[in-house]
């Protein structure tokens, strides 16, 4: 009795690479590679026209690199399962390569020891990260979200409002248009003011605009 | 009866990781030649993209030298090249960082990796695997 063969495409820019990709995986004899690309544009048309189990996509070809390739296929309503081949795992890398429909993400040097079972594990519809099948993908989603999450904006202990006074200030306006904006009597906003001075350091308007826009000091929902 | 090869020390395991090059010579059972070839263009684009990286980072081109240190990086992980591998990493960190000191620096630890393999390869394949005649000096 023999099984179907798990069909596969290897797309990455180096030839030495996809050689050497290629041989590894025919010791398998349940795998069977049935096409090589050289970038993400051949990738994309290789999915398309031979429909393949598998693709194993290099994230950092030329034209269409790999990771908008991979934003295409998962677009395109093809069933090809695609695993990331990396040098690298970076977390933000492989959260992204998640979220747009990659099942697995395999490094380069371990390739000999994880590739395979990989395949194998996808083909099974698992998902495999750092050289095992994942069993609880919500879960690995989010942590790599809080391990990649940008550090919390440091506020310099304004509050809310006098974040907020501060954004308009950005902007150019006056006490008199704070105060419309707010509700607020121009000496509240002139109290805002003189606590924000205080708190980072600043003598005057331009000075505290500098300092916002150098840190970044806008309000959580600031529409820019 | 066969003679068994001396296994590698530690050391030298990681010039070449025998675990990719068995399995790649394995795979490639049926086509000897094939296999020589495979790390014959895999030395000479080695070390032509050697060539190239000093090039770029004299001419301080971070681009060109990240893009070739990762070409040299990817094709050495998946052929087994293990050291050669984590020196072109570091080189290409440095690259996109715009620290060329630091590149050039890696760029010869890269350069005596690559020797090291290339002479593993020759003991192994012969010399026709070395395409720059590096062995030959």
């Amino acid at each position: 009795m023999t099984a179907n063969p798990i069909r596969v495409v290897i797309a990455d820019d180096h030839p030495v690479v996809r050689v050497g990709l290629r041989n590894m995986l025919q010791v398998d004899p349940l795998i069977q590679v049935v096409g090589e690309a050289r970038d993400g544009v051949e990738a994309l048309e290789m999915c398309r026209a031979l429909q393949p189990d598998i693709l194993l996509l290099d994230l950092a070809m030329p034209n269409v690199a790999g990771m908008d390739a991979l934003r295409e296929l998962t677009g395109g309503g093809l069933s090809t399962r695609t695993i990331v081949l990396t040098g690298l795992i970076e977390k933000r890398q492989v959260l992204e390569a998640l979220q747009l429909g990659a099942r697995g993400v395999v490094l380069k040097d371990a390739v000999v020891e994880h590739l395979t079972a990989c395949i194998r594990a996808v083909m099974q519809g698992q998902y495999w990260l750092d050289g095992h099948p994942v069993q609880n993908l919500v879960q690995v989603l989010r942590d790599l979200a809080a391990q990649t999450a940008p550090p919390p904006r440091k506020t310099f202990g304004l509050t809310a409002r006098e974040l907020e006074v501060v954004n308009l200030i950005t902007e150019g306006c006056t006490n008199k248009d704070i105060a419309k904006t707010f509700g607020i009597s121009e000496e509240t906003v002139k109290r805002h003011l003189t606590n924000i001075f205080n708190k980072l350091g600043v003598g005057n308007r331009l000075e505290l605009a500098l300092f916002a826009l150098n840190h970044n000091l806008m309000p959580e929902n600031s529409s820019q | 009866m066969c003679h068994e090869k001396e296994r590698p020390g530690p050391e030298s395991e990681t010039h070449l990781r025998p675990a990719v090059f068995e399995q790649l010579r394995l795979a490639m059972n049926s086509d000897p030649s094939g296999f020589l070839e495979l790390y014959r263009d895999y030395l000479a684009e080695a070390w032509l993209s050697v060539q190239a990286l000093r090039v770029s980072i004299q001419q301080r081109d971070a681009e060109a030298v990240r893009a070739k240190a990762h070409y040299l990086k990817s094709s050495s992980m998946v052929l087994g090249a293990a050291h050669v591998a984590q020196e072109a990493a570091i080189l290409e960190e440095a690259a996109a960082g715009g620290r060329f000191d630091e590149a050039a620096a890696r760029l010869n630890q890269a350069v005596l990796r690559l020797k090291q393999v290339t002479a593993r390869l020759v003991e192994e394949l012969g010399r026709e695997v070395d395409p720059a005649g590096i062995t030959a000096a």
